[in-house]
């Protein structure tokens, strides 16, 4: 079976993944333990989770015998990276605040 | 984990010199970055600066004035994406100011970075992700 590539926002469109990622987000699950909380076949939500697996959004690992679900820290790191930038970037700005400051008080 | 940013910094000169620097844009533009900005609450005004791709960002980043106290307290929000119209950073910048002896203590706090994924698939799930569902709804819906 071959799944088009869809970009997050075609990912987030679908209630039914939404949905799937909320769960995730309080628990990691089987995709099993998933299914049940749909009224859809499982190759239906096998199909779902390929999807969210290839936009980036969540990961697959094999547990024991069991296949997991797992909410991706992708998004995570992006928000750490944004908020470590704007760290520095406001470190350098306030730095820079006090030089024009000074230079114009001894121009 | 962290969803914020804060900073505290002194400044010798008197207050009104540095909120002269936070309020008027030819001044702004010499420490922070060229803008567009008015003293004025619901003033829409956006910063340029580099593009990051990796980041999703295109170096516009889009702000409107929330609250102004003169001398005292300026709030503006903080938004940026990758191309015009996706807002992928909805944060805001607080800046107050704090007469201290001859000088003024400035302070920062730049908030709003969701702290917690489920969050931010809410905030989608509530905001624009509706919209795009309702429309998506409209065009499915039978003709009647």
């Amino acid at each position: 079976m071959t799944t088009a590539q869809l970009d997050i926002f075609q990912t987030l469109a679908d209630p039914s993944r939404r949905e799937m990622l909320h769960l995730l987000s309080k628990e990691s699950l089987t995709i099993n333990a998933l299914a049940e909380n749909f009224d859809m076949s499982r190759p239906a939500v096998s199909k779902h989770v390929k999807i969210l697996h290839q936009a980036g959004f969540i990961t697959i690992r094999d547990i024991g015998r069991e296949r997991y679900c797992l909410l991706s820290q992708d998004g995570f790191t992006r928000l750490q990276e944004w908020i470590s930038y704007f760290d520095k970037f406001w470190s350098n700005k306030l730095k820079k605040l006090e030089t024009v400051l000074n230079n114009k008080a001894n121009a | 984990m962290q969803d914020k940013i804060q900073h505290n910094y002194f400044y010798q000169q008197p207050v009104a010199e540095v909120w002269a620097f936070l309020t008027e844009s030819e001044l702004i533009a010499q420490w922070l970055m060229p803008n567009d900005f008015k003293a004025a609450v619901g003033h829409e005004f956006q910063f340029h600066t580099r593009p990051m791709p990796n980041f999703g960002f295109d170096g516009t980043i889009y702000c409107k004035v929330l609250e102004i106290v003169p001398m005292q307290k300026l709030v503006y929000s903080w938004k940026g994406g990758p191309e015009p119209g996706v807002i992928n950073l909805d944060t805001v910048v607080t800046w107050e100011l704090q007469e201290k002896g001859n000088g003024t203590a400035l302070s920062l706090l730049h908030s709003g970075f969701s702290a917690n994924q489920a969050m931010i698939f809410g905030i989608m799930t509530e905001g624009w992700l509706k919209n795009i569902t309702k429309i998506a709804d409209l065009l499915n819906a039978p003709a009647s």
